[in-house]
Protein backbone atom coordinates (compact mmCIF):
# COMPACT_ATOMS: atom_id res chain seq x y z
CA UNK A 1 0.00 0.00 0.00
CA UNK A 2 1.10 3.58 -0.59
CA UNK A 3 0.98 5.92 1.97
CA UNK A 4 2.24 8.96 -0.04
CA UNK A 5 0.73 9.01 -4.01
CA UNK A 6 1.79 12.51 -5.52
CA UNK A 7 0.69 12.29 -9.32
CA UNK A 8 1.51 14.74 -11.96
CA UNK A 9 2.05 17.72 -9.25
CA UNK A 10 2.49 20.59 -10.40
CA UNK A 11 2.41 24.01 -8.57
CA UNK A 12 3.06 27.41 -10.41
CA UNK A 13 3.47 30.63 -8.36
CA UNK A 14 2.33 33.24 -10.10
CA UNK A 15 5.32 33.80 -12.37
CA UNK A 16 7.97 31.72 -10.59
CA UNK A 17 8.92 28.05 -11.14
CA UNK A 18 7.53 25.91 -7.84
CA UNK A 19 7.39 21.94 -9.10
CA UNK A 20 7.07 20.37 -12.64
CA UNK A 21 4.84 16.85 -12.78
CA UNK A 22 5.70 15.24 -10.16
CA UNK A 23 5.60 11.67 -9.49
CA UNK A 24 6.41 10.40 -6.56
CA UNK A 25 4.77 7.09 -4.54
CA UNK A 26 6.08 6.35 -0.99
CA UNK A 27 5.30 2.32 0.59
CA UNK A 28 3.83 1.58 3.90
CA UNK A 29 6.70 1.32 6.49
CA UNK A 30 9.73 2.68 4.49
CA UNK A 31 12.17 5.35 4.93
CA UNK A 32 12.27 7.56 1.59
CA UNK A 33 14.51 9.96 1.62
CA UNK A 34 13.58 13.56 -1.07
CA UNK A 35 17.04 15.03 -1.76
CA UNK A 36 17.57 18.37 -3.64
CA UNK A 37 19.51 21.31 -3.11
CA UNK A 38 18.27 24.61 -1.76
CA UNK A 39 15.15 26.11 -3.23
CA UNK A 40 14.56 22.99 -5.86
CA UNK A 41 10.96 22.39 -4.85
CA UNK A 42 10.93 19.95 -1.51
CA UNK A 43 9.08 22.35 0.61
CA UNK A 44 6.69 22.84 -1.95
CA UNK A 45 6.23 19.44 -2.46
CA UNK A 46 5.39 18.52 1.24
CA UNK A 47 3.51 21.73 1.69
CA UNK A 48 1.20 20.67 -1.52
CA UNK A 49 1.05 17.25 -0.15
CA UNK A 50 -0.14 18.41 3.37
CA UNK A 51 -2.86 20.95 2.32
CA UNK A 52 -1.57 24.22 2.89
CA UNK A 53 -1.15 25.57 -0.87
CA UNK A 54 -2.88 24.12 -3.82
CA UNK A 55 -1.67 22.17 -6.93
CA UNK A 56 -1.51 24.09 -10.14
CA UNK A 57 -2.67 20.85 -11.49
CA UNK A 58 -1.53 16.87 -10.30
CA UNK A 59 -2.96 15.63 -6.96
CA UNK A 60 -1.26 14.29 -3.75
CA UNK A 61 -2.25 12.41 -1.06
CA UNK A 62 -1.84 10.69 1.92
CA UNK A 63 -3.22 7.39 3.02
CA UNK A 64 -5.21 7.46 -0.03
CA UNK A 65 -6.90 10.91 0.67
CA UNK A 66 -6.35 14.52 -0.78
CA UNK A 67 -5.60 16.57 3.08
CA UNK A 68 -7.83 19.39 1.63
CA UNK A 69 -11.02 17.15 1.33
CA UNK A 70 -10.42 14.57 4.67
CA UNK A 71 -8.55 16.96 7.11
CA UNK A 72 -9.30 14.10 9.01
CA UNK A 73 -6.38 11.77 7.42
CA UNK A 74 -4.05 14.38 9.36
CA UNK A 75 -4.32 12.69 12.32
CA UNK A 76 -2.18 10.13 11.94
CA UNK A 77 0.81 12.65 10.72
CA UNK A 78 3.63 13.67 12.02
CA UNK A 79 5.25 16.73 10.24
CA UNK A 80 8.65 19.03 11.07
CA UNK A 81 8.64 21.51 9.25
CA UNK A 82 11.96 23.12 8.03
CA UNK A 83 11.85 26.54 10.19
CA UNK A 84 9.94 25.93 12.99
CA UNK A 85 7.74 28.89 14.65
CA UNK A 86 5.58 28.40 17.20
CA UNK A 87 3.60 30.92 19.36
CA UNK A 88 6.41 32.85 21.51
CA UNK A 89 4.92 33.26 24.40
CA UNK A 90 3.84 29.74 25.53
CA UNK A 91 5.83 27.76 27.77
CA UNK A 92 7.06 24.83 25.38
CA UNK A 93 4.75 22.39 27.67
CA UNK A 94 1.80 23.95 26.88
CA UNK A 95 2.27 24.35 23.43
CA UNK A 96 3.30 20.31 23.49
CA UNK A 97 -0.34 20.32 24.90
CA UNK A 98 -1.91 22.43 22.79
CA UNK A 99 -0.68 20.10 19.92
CA UNK A 100 -1.63 16.84 21.75
CA UNK A 101 -5.07 18.27 22.08
CA UNK A 102 -5.81 17.71 18.13
CA UNK A 103 -5.53 14.43 18.86
CA UNK A 104 -7.81 11.81 20.06
CA UNK A 105 -5.35 10.49 22.53
CA UNK A 106 -3.34 10.78 25.55
CA UNK A 107 0.00 11.91 24.72
CA UNK A 108 1.08 13.25 28.48
CA UNK A 109 3.66 10.20 28.65
CA UNK A 110 4.94 10.27 25.58
CA UNK A 111 5.50 13.94 25.80
CA UNK A 112 7.64 13.05 28.90
CA UNK A 113 9.78 10.19 27.37
CA UNK A 114 10.40 12.49 24.16
CA UNK A 115 11.68 15.50 26.30
CA UNK A 116 13.86 13.18 28.23
CA UNK A 117 15.75 11.95 25.06
CA UNK A 118 15.63 15.34 22.95
CA UNK A 119 17.01 16.46 26.56
CA UNK A 120 14.35 19.46 26.47
CA UNK A 121 13.11 21.49 29.28
CA UNK A 122 9.11 21.62 29.25
CA UNK A 123 8.71 24.99 31.52
CA UNK A 124 10.69 27.12 29.26
CA UNK A 125 9.52 29.91 27.73
CA UNK A 126 9.37 29.07 23.65
CA UNK A 127 10.48 32.99 23.42
CA UNK A 128 13.38 31.92 25.22
CA UNK A 129 14.58 29.07 23.50
CA UNK A 130 17.52 28.81 21.07
CA UNK A 131 17.33 27.89 17.59
CA UNK A 132 18.29 24.19 17.87
CA UNK A 133 16.17 23.58 20.86
CA UNK A 134 12.95 25.10 18.92
CA UNK A 135 14.16 22.17 16.52
CA UNK A 136 13.71 19.87 19.67
CA UNK A 137 10.09 21.57 20.60
CA UNK A 138 9.21 20.35 16.84
CA UNK A 139 10.91 16.80 16.99
CA UNK A 140 8.91 16.03 20.59
CA UNK A 141 5.60 17.91 18.39
CA UNK A 142 6.38 15.92 15.63
CA UNK A 143 6.17 12.82 17.27
CA UNK A 144 3.99 12.97 20.32
CA UNK A 145 0.67 11.23 19.18
CA UNK A 146 2.48 8.32 17.44
CA UNK A 147 2.13 9.36 13.73
CA UNK A 148 1.90 6.30 11.60
CA UNK A 149 3.28 8.79 8.82
CA UNK A 150 6.44 10.96 9.70
CA UNK A 151 7.32 13.85 7.27
CA UNK A 152 10.59 15.14 7.93
CA UNK A 153 11.71 18.57 6.05
CA UNK A 154 15.50 19.32 6.62
CA UNK A 155 15.00 17.87 10.14
CA UNK A 156 18.60 18.56 11.52
CA UNK A 157 19.38 21.86 10.83
CA UNK A 158 20.59 23.18 13.83
CA UNK A 159 20.98 20.61 16.05
CA UNK A 160 24.51 19.08 17.07
CA UNK A 161 25.60 15.79 16.15
CA UNK A 162 25.07 14.11 19.49
CA UNK A 163 21.57 15.68 19.12
CA UNK A 164 21.14 14.88 15.10
CA UNK A 165 22.63 10.92 16.46
CA UNK A 166 19.83 10.75 18.98
CA UNK A 167 17.48 12.27 16.66
CA UNK A 168 18.18 9.42 13.47
CA UNK A 169 17.71 6.75 16.53
CA UNK A 170 14.65 8.20 17.68
CA UNK A 171 13.64 8.02 13.78
CA UNK A 172 14.67 4.30 13.33
CA UNK A 173 12.58 3.14 16.35
CA UNK A 174 9.63 4.92 14.73
CA UNK A 175 10.31 3.04 12.04
CA UNK A 176 10.65 -0.14 13.55
CA UNK A 177 7.81 0.01 14.88
CA UNK A 178 5.70 0.61 11.47
CA UNK A 179 5.70 4.40 11.13
CA UNK A 180 6.53 5.35 6.96
CA UNK A 181 9.13 8.27 7.48
CA UNK A 182 9.29 10.26 4.05
CA UNK A 183 13.20 12.92 5.07
CA UNK A 184 13.53 15.24 3.13
CA UNK A 185 17.04 16.81 3.04
CA UNK A 186 19.60 18.33 1.31
CA UNK A 187 22.58 16.50 2.79
CA UNK A 188 23.26 13.36 0.93
CA UNK A 189 24.71 11.32 3.33
CA UNK A 190 22.42 11.62 6.39
CA UNK A 191 19.93 10.47 3.94
CA UNK A 192 22.03 7.09 2.96
CA UNK A 193 21.85 6.41 6.63
CA UNK A 194 18.57 5.15 6.63
CA UNK A 195 16.70 5.68 3.93
CA UNK A 196 15.43 2.87 1.33
CA UNK A 197 14.86 5.07 -1.53
CA UNK A 198 15.46 8.24 -2.35
CA UNK A 199 14.28 10.77 -4.78
CA UNK A 200 16.35 13.47 -6.39
CA UNK A 201 14.93 16.56 -7.47
CA UNK A 202 16.04 20.27 -8.85
CA UNK A 203 14.82 22.90 -10.39
CA UNK A 204 11.07 21.46 -9.49
CA UNK A 205 11.76 18.36 -11.66
CA UNK A 206 12.48 14.98 -9.87
CA UNK A 207 15.68 13.68 -12.09
CA UNK A 208 16.12 10.06 -10.32
CA UNK A 209 14.70 7.77 -8.26
CA UNK A 210 16.49 5.03 -6.67
CA UNK A 211 17.11 2.56 -4.40
CA UNK A 212 19.10 3.55 -1.86
CA UNK A 213 21.24 0.10 -2.75
CA UNK A 214 21.89 0.84 -5.75
CA UNK A 215 23.39 4.12 -4.54
CA UNK A 216 25.35 2.40 -1.89
CA UNK A 217 26.99 0.24 -4.51
CA UNK A 218 27.95 3.32 -6.57
CA UNK A 219 28.97 5.72 -3.46
CA UNK A 220 30.05 8.98 -5.07
CA UNK A 221 33.64 10.26 -3.89
CA UNK A 222 35.05 13.44 -4.42
CA UNK A 223 38.80 12.63 -4.77
CA UNK A 224 41.47 14.38 -4.88
CA UNK A 225 45.36 13.54 -5.70
CA UNK A 226 48.60 15.28 -5.31
CA UNK A 227 51.56 12.95 -7.45
CA UNK A 228 54.94 13.01 -7.47
CA UNK A 229 55.16 13.25 -11.22
CA UNK A 230 53.09 14.75 -14.04
CA UNK A 231 49.25 13.17 -14.31
CA UNK A 232 47.45 12.79 -17.61
CA UNK A 233 43.93 13.17 -18.25
CA UNK A 234 43.44 9.34 -19.62
CA UNK A 235 45.55 7.38 -16.66
CA UNK A 236 42.41 5.73 -14.95
CA UNK A 237 40.64 3.85 -17.93
CA UNK A 238 37.79 2.52 -15.62
CA UNK A 239 33.90 3.65 -15.60
CA UNK A 240 32.75 5.75 -13.41
CA UNK A 241 34.81 8.77 -13.41
CA UNK A 242 33.66 12.59 -14.16
CA UNK A 243 34.66 16.28 -14.18
CA UNK A 244 38.19 15.18 -14.03
CA UNK A 245 40.50 17.89 -14.20
CA UNK A 246 43.92 17.80 -14.50
CA UNK A 247 46.47 20.23 -13.45
CA UNK A 248 49.92 19.20 -14.19
CA UNK A 249 50.75 16.46 -10.80
CA UNK A 250 46.97 17.25 -9.24
CA UNK A 251 44.26 15.87 -10.54
CA UNK A 252 40.33 16.02 -9.53
CA UNK A 253 37.27 14.16 -10.31
CA UNK A 254 34.33 12.53 -9.30
CA UNK A 255 34.45 8.76 -8.57
CA UNK A 256 30.89 6.21 -8.83
CA UNK A 257 31.19 3.00 -8.38
CA UNK A 258 33.27 0.07 -6.25
CA UNK A 259 35.63 2.19 -4.38
CA UNK A 260 37.95 -0.48 -3.98
CA UNK A 261 38.80 -0.79 -8.22
CA UNK A 262 39.88 3.15 -7.94
CA UNK A 263 42.03 2.87 -5.11
CA UNK A 264 43.41 0.03 -6.55
CA UNK A 265 44.46 1.89 -9.81
CA UNK A 266 45.62 5.27 -7.15
CA UNK A 267 47.91 3.04 -5.47
CA UNK A 268 49.83 2.46 -8.61
CA UNK A 269 50.68 6.06 -8.48
CA UNK A 270 53.35 7.47 -6.08
CA UNK A 271 50.97 9.91 -4.10
CA UNK A 272 52.38 13.29 -2.46
CA UNK A 273 49.03 13.50 -0.89
CA UNK A 274 45.20 12.42 -1.01
CA UNK A 275 41.76 13.56 0.21
CA UNK A 276 38.93 11.70 -0.53
CA UNK A 277 35.89 13.44 0.48
CA UNK A 278 32.22 12.92 -0.11
CA UNK A 279 30.58 15.22 -2.95
CA UNK A 280 28.89 17.65 -2.39
CA UNK A 281 24.95 17.54 -3.92
CA UNK A 282 25.69 19.74 -6.32
CA UNK A 283 28.21 17.97 -7.67
CA UNK A 284 26.28 14.82 -7.67
CA UNK A 285 23.49 16.53 -9.58
CA UNK A 286 26.28 17.59 -12.14
CA UNK A 287 26.99 13.88 -12.73
CA UNK A 288 23.35 13.19 -13.11
CA UNK A 289 23.05 16.40 -15.90
CA UNK A 290 26.20 15.10 -17.53
CA UNK A 291 25.04 11.77 -17.89
CA UNK A 292 22.11 12.61 -19.13
CA UNK A 293 23.53 15.31 -22.41
CA UNK B 1 -12.79 23.86 21.03
CA UNK B 2 -9.16 23.82 21.89
CA UNK B 3 -8.16 26.33 19.42
CA UNK B 4 -11.70 28.83 20.63
CA UNK B 5 -9.75 28.29 24.03
CA UNK B 6 -6.56 28.62 23.12
CA UNK B 7 -7.48 32.10 21.25
CA UNK B 8 -9.42 33.39 24.28
CA UNK B 9 -6.33 33.03 26.43
CA UNK B 10 -3.79 34.67 23.66
CA UNK B 11 -6.30 37.52 23.58
CA UNK B 12 -6.47 37.92 27.14
CA UNK B 13 -4.28 40.47 27.97
CA UNK B 14 -5.35 42.69 24.56
CA UNK B 15 -8.90 42.43 25.94
CA UNK B 16 -8.23 43.73 29.51
CA UNK B 17 -6.40 46.08 27.82
CA UNK B 18 -8.72 47.46 25.93
CA UNK B 19 -11.77 47.29 28.58
CA UNK B 20 -9.52 48.86 30.65
CA UNK B 21 -8.86 52.11 28.46
CA UNK B 22 -13.13 51.79 27.51
CA UNK B 23 -13.43 52.16 31.35
CA UNK B 24 -11.13 54.72 31.47
CA UNK B 25 -12.81 56.74 28.44
CA UNK B 26 -15.83 56.54 29.91
CA UNK B 27 -14.68 57.73 32.94
CA UNK B 28 -13.24 60.96 31.82
CA UNK B 29 -15.85 61.14 29.53
CA UNK B 30 -18.93 61.75 31.97
CA UNK B 31 -16.41 63.90 34.33
CA UNK B 32 -16.56 66.91 32.13
CA UNK B 33 -20.78 66.73 32.45
CA UNK B 34 -20.41 69.00 35.12
CA UNK B 35 -18.71 71.79 32.72
CA UNK B 36 -21.72 71.21 29.90
CA UNK B 37 -24.63 70.85 32.56
CA UNK B 38 -23.56 73.57 34.82
CA UNK B 39 -25.78 75.71 32.97
CA UNK B 40 -26.26 79.57 33.16
CA UNK B 41 -23.42 80.88 31.01
CA UNK B 42 -22.03 77.79 29.79
CA UNK B 43 -24.97 76.34 28.21
CA UNK B 44 -24.95 79.68 26.69
CA UNK B 45 -21.97 79.71 25.00
CA UNK B 46 -22.67 76.29 23.49
CA UNK B 47 -26.17 77.19 22.04
CA UNK B 48 -24.59 80.50 20.68
CA UNK B 49 -21.86 78.90 18.81
CA UNK B 50 -22.64 78.53 15.27
CA UNK B 51 -23.77 74.98 13.83
CA UNK B 52 -20.37 74.28 11.78
CA UNK B 53 -18.04 75.00 15.12
CA UNK B 54 -21.24 72.31 17.00
CA UNK B 55 -20.80 69.75 14.23
CA UNK B 56 -17.10 69.64 14.69
CA UNK B 57 -17.36 70.09 18.77
CA UNK B 58 -19.51 66.81 18.78
CA UNK B 59 -22.34 68.60 19.63
CA UNK B 60 -24.29 68.91 16.65
CA UNK B 61 -27.85 69.82 17.39
CA UNK B 62 -27.58 68.24 20.91
CA UNK B 63 -28.52 69.66 23.88
CA UNK B 64 -25.62 68.64 25.75
CA UNK B 65 -26.69 69.95 28.90
CA UNK B 66 -28.79 67.03 29.30
CA UNK B 67 -27.26 63.74 30.01
CA UNK B 68 -29.00 61.81 27.22
CA UNK B 69 -27.89 64.55 24.70
CA UNK B 70 -24.31 64.53 26.80
CA UNK B 71 -24.11 60.89 26.03
CA UNK B 72 -24.64 61.10 22.22
CA UNK B 73 -21.65 63.53 21.80
CA UNK B 74 -19.79 61.22 24.16
CA UNK B 75 -20.53 58.37 22.41
CA UNK B 76 -19.11 58.23 18.89
CA UNK B 77 -15.59 58.19 20.44
CA UNK B 78 -16.48 55.08 22.56
CA UNK B 79 -18.06 53.70 19.13
CA UNK B 80 -14.75 54.74 17.09
CA UNK B 81 -12.20 53.13 20.12
CA UNK B 82 -14.74 49.77 20.18
CA UNK B 83 -14.48 49.86 16.56
CA UNK B 84 -11.02 49.91 15.47
CA UNK B 85 -10.45 46.94 18.52
CA UNK B 86 -12.87 45.12 16.33
CA UNK B 87 -11.05 45.72 12.83
CA UNK B 88 -7.74 45.14 14.49
CA UNK B 89 -9.37 42.28 15.94
CA UNK B 90 -10.92 40.63 12.90
CA UNK B 91 -7.95 41.12 11.11
CA UNK B 92 -5.20 39.55 13.05
CA UNK B 93 -7.04 36.54 14.45
CA UNK B 94 -6.64 34.99 11.11
CA UNK B 95 -3.69 36.70 9.83
CA UNK B 96 -1.49 36.61 12.96
CA UNK B 97 -0.57 32.66 11.78
CA UNK B 98 0.73 34.32 8.64
CA UNK B 99 2.39 36.84 10.58
CA UNK B 100 4.16 34.59 13.37
CA UNK B 101 4.90 32.04 10.50
CA UNK B 102 2.59 29.51 13.05
CA UNK B 103 0.64 28.56 9.90
CA UNK B 104 2.40 24.84 9.35
CA UNK B 105 1.90 24.35 13.35
CA UNK B 106 -1.94 24.67 12.67
CA UNK B 107 -3.16 23.62 9.19
CA UNK B 108 -1.06 20.13 9.76
CA UNK B 109 -3.72 19.42 12.28
CA UNK B 110 -6.19 17.04 11.81
CA UNK B 111 -8.50 20.01 11.50
CA UNK B 112 -10.21 21.74 8.44
CA UNK B 113 -9.77 25.39 7.72
CA UNK B 114 -13.17 25.68 7.85
CA UNK B 115 -13.08 24.41 11.62
CA UNK B 116 -9.85 26.46 12.52
CA UNK B 117 -11.59 30.04 11.23
CA UNK B 118 -15.40 29.40 13.60
CA UNK B 119 -13.20 28.74 16.22
CA UNK B 120 -11.13 31.81 15.93
CA UNK B 121 -14.05 34.06 14.24
CA UNK B 122 -16.28 32.59 17.92
CA UNK B 123 -13.15 33.49 20.17
CA UNK B 124 -13.02 36.83 19.00
CA UNK B 125 -16.71 37.66 19.40
CA UNK B 126 -16.77 36.96 22.64
CA UNK B 127 -14.19 39.27 23.31
CA UNK B 128 -16.13 41.96 21.08
CA UNK B 129 -18.64 41.29 23.18
CA UNK B 130 -16.86 41.75 26.24
CA UNK B 131 -16.20 45.28 25.03
CA UNK B 132 -19.34 45.79 24.31
CA UNK B 133 -20.68 44.93 27.69
CA UNK B 134 -17.58 46.48 29.77
CA UNK B 135 -18.60 49.44 27.80
CA UNK B 136 -22.36 49.05 28.58
CA UNK B 137 -21.40 48.63 32.38
CA UNK B 138 -19.42 51.45 33.17
CA UNK B 139 -21.23 54.01 30.95
CA UNK B 140 -24.89 53.28 33.33
CA UNK B 141 -22.58 53.18 36.72
CA UNK B 142 -21.31 56.37 35.53
CA UNK B 143 -24.49 57.94 33.90
CA UNK B 144 -26.09 56.98 36.99
CA UNK B 145 -23.40 58.98 38.85
CA UNK B 146 -23.85 62.06 37.30
CA UNK B 147 -27.16 61.72 36.13
CA UNK B 148 -29.67 64.51 38.08
CA UNK B 149 -32.17 64.79 35.04
CA UNK B 150 -34.43 61.55 33.69
CA UNK B 151 -33.34 58.17 33.53
CA UNK B 152 -31.46 57.35 30.27
CA UNK B 153 -31.04 53.46 30.59
CA UNK B 154 -33.33 52.62 27.81
CA UNK B 155 -31.72 55.65 25.40
CA UNK B 156 -27.89 53.56 26.52
CA UNK B 157 -28.81 49.90 25.76
CA UNK B 158 -29.89 51.47 22.38
CA UNK B 159 -26.14 53.30 21.59
CA UNK B 160 -24.41 50.26 22.81
CA UNK B 161 -26.79 47.87 19.75
CA UNK B 162 -26.21 50.12 17.49
CA UNK B 163 -22.02 50.17 18.86
CA UNK B 164 -22.15 46.21 18.69
CA UNK B 165 -23.50 46.31 14.98
CA UNK B 166 -20.74 48.34 14.20
CA UNK B 167 -18.09 46.39 15.89
CA UNK B 168 -19.43 43.21 13.99
CA UNK B 169 -19.50 45.22 10.55
CA UNK B 170 -15.65 46.28 11.30
CA UNK B 171 -14.73 43.07 12.60
CA UNK B 172 -16.31 40.98 9.76
CA UNK B 173 -14.37 43.44 7.02
CA UNK B 174 -11.11 42.66 8.91
CA UNK B 175 -11.53 39.13 9.08
CA UNK B 176 -12.71 39.89 5.41
CA UNK B 177 -9.56 41.73 4.16
CA UNK B 178 -7.01 39.19 6.14
CA UNK B 179 -8.60 36.26 4.47
CA UNK B 180 -8.92 38.11 0.83
CA UNK B 181 -5.49 39.83 0.55
CA UNK B 182 -2.06 38.35 -0.50
CA UNK B 183 -0.57 40.30 2.19
CA UNK B 184 -2.38 39.77 5.14
CA UNK B 185 -0.17 41.10 7.58
CA UNK B 186 -1.08 44.77 6.04
CA UNK B 187 -5.02 44.03 6.22
CA UNK B 188 -4.91 45.56 9.95
CA UNK B 189 -3.81 49.03 8.89
CA UNK B 190 -6.29 48.62 5.31
CA UNK B 191 -8.73 47.83 7.36
CA UNK B 192 -8.22 50.83 10.46
CA UNK B 193 -7.77 52.99 7.18
CA UNK B 194 -11.40 52.24 6.03
CA UNK B 195 -12.37 52.91 9.66
CA UNK B 196 -11.07 56.24 9.93
CA UNK B 197 -11.97 57.15 6.43
CA UNK B 198 -15.59 55.66 7.58
CA UNK B 199 -15.57 58.48 10.64
CA UNK B 200 -14.51 61.57 8.55
CA UNK B 201 -16.95 61.22 6.28
CA UNK B 202 -19.48 60.68 9.19
CA UNK B 203 -18.46 64.24 10.52
CA UNK B 204 -18.10 65.71 6.69
CA UNK B 205 -22.02 64.69 5.81
CA UNK B 206 -22.62 66.38 9.64
CA UNK B 207 -22.05 69.59 8.33
CA UNK B 208 -23.83 69.69 5.40
CA UNK B 209 -26.95 67.42 4.27
CA UNK B 210 -25.77 66.91 0.57
CA UNK B 211 -23.93 64.88 0.86
CA UNK B 212 -26.10 62.47 2.75
CA UNK B 213 -25.11 60.01 0.10
CA UNK B 214 -21.74 59.44 1.06
CA UNK B 215 -23.30 57.71 4.76
CA UNK B 216 -23.87 54.44 2.95
CA UNK B 217 -19.58 54.32 3.17
CA UNK B 218 -19.50 54.98 6.94
CA UNK B 219 -21.59 52.64 9.42
CA UNK B 220 -21.23 55.37 11.89
CA UNK B 221 -23.92 56.78 10.28
CA UNK B 222 -26.19 54.02 10.02
CA UNK B 223 -27.94 54.72 12.86
CA UNK B 224 -29.43 57.70 14.09
CA UNK B 225 -28.19 59.37 17.35
CA UNK B 226 -30.73 61.79 16.89
CA UNK B 227 -33.68 59.38 17.00
CA UNK B 228 -31.88 57.73 19.79
CA UNK B 229 -31.67 60.75 21.96
CA UNK B 230 -35.38 61.01 21.33
CA UNK B 231 -36.35 57.54 22.32
CA UNK B 232 -37.18 56.22 18.82
CA UNK B 233 -36.11 52.64 18.30
CA UNK B 234 -33.39 51.74 16.05
CA UNK B 235 -34.31 51.05 12.12
CA UNK B 236 -34.94 47.46 11.86
CA UNK B 237 -34.38 47.45 7.99
CA UNK B 238 -30.50 49.09 8.99
CA UNK B 239 -30.27 46.47 11.00
CA UNK B 240 -31.25 43.49 9.16
CA UNK B 241 -28.95 45.24 6.15
CA UNK B 242 -25.75 45.69 8.28
CA UNK B 243 -26.44 41.91 9.23
CA UNK B 244 -26.53 41.14 5.94
CA UNK B 245 -23.50 43.11 5.35
CA UNK B 246 -21.84 41.30 7.97
CA UNK B 247 -22.70 37.86 6.93
CA UNK B 248 -21.53 38.95 3.65
CA UNK B 249 -17.95 39.52 4.34
CA UNK B 250 -18.30 36.51 6.78
CA UNK B 251 -19.20 34.28 4.04
CA UNK B 252 -16.25 35.86 1.84
CA UNK B 253 -14.04 35.33 4.91
CA UNK B 254 -14.42 31.63 4.95
CA UNK B 255 -14.53 31.46 1.10
CA UNK B 256 -11.14 33.18 0.73
CA UNK B 257 -9.44 31.82 3.53
CA UNK B 258 -10.10 27.86 2.28
CA UNK B 259 -9.40 28.86 -1.00
CA UNK B 260 -6.30 30.65 -1.01
CA UNK B 261 -2.78 29.27 -0.79
CA UNK B 262 -0.88 30.30 2.80
CA UNK B 263 2.17 32.07 2.91
CA UNK B 264 4.70 30.24 5.11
Amino acid sequence: MNVIEIKNLTKNYNKSRGIINVNLNVEQGEVFGFIGPNGAGKSTTIRTLLGLIYPTSGSATIFGKNCIEHPQVRSELGYLPSEVFYYDNMRVMDLLKYSASFYKKDCTKRIQELADIMDLDLKKKIDDLSYGNKKKVGIVQGLLHEPKLIILDEPTSGLDPLMQQKFFDLIAQENQKGATVFFSSHILSEVQKMCSRVAFIKEGKIIKLEKMSTLQENSYKKISIEAKSILTTDMFPIHGISKFEVNENTANFIFKGNINSILKKISEIELRNISIEEPDLEEIFMHYYTKED
Amino acid sequence: MNIFLRELKANRKALIIWSVCMILFVLSGMGKYTAYSGGGASSEIFNKLPFTMRVLLGIGSFDVSTMSGFYALLFPYLEVTAAIHAALLGSSILAKEERDKTTEFLITRPISRTTIITSKLLAALVNILIINIVTFVSSIIMVSAYNKGNDITSEIILFLLSMLIVQLIFFSLGSFLSAFMKKPKASGSIATSILIGGFAISKVTDLTEHLNILNILSPFKYFSYVDIVEGKPLSLGIIILSLLLVATFTIFTYYFYCKRDLNI
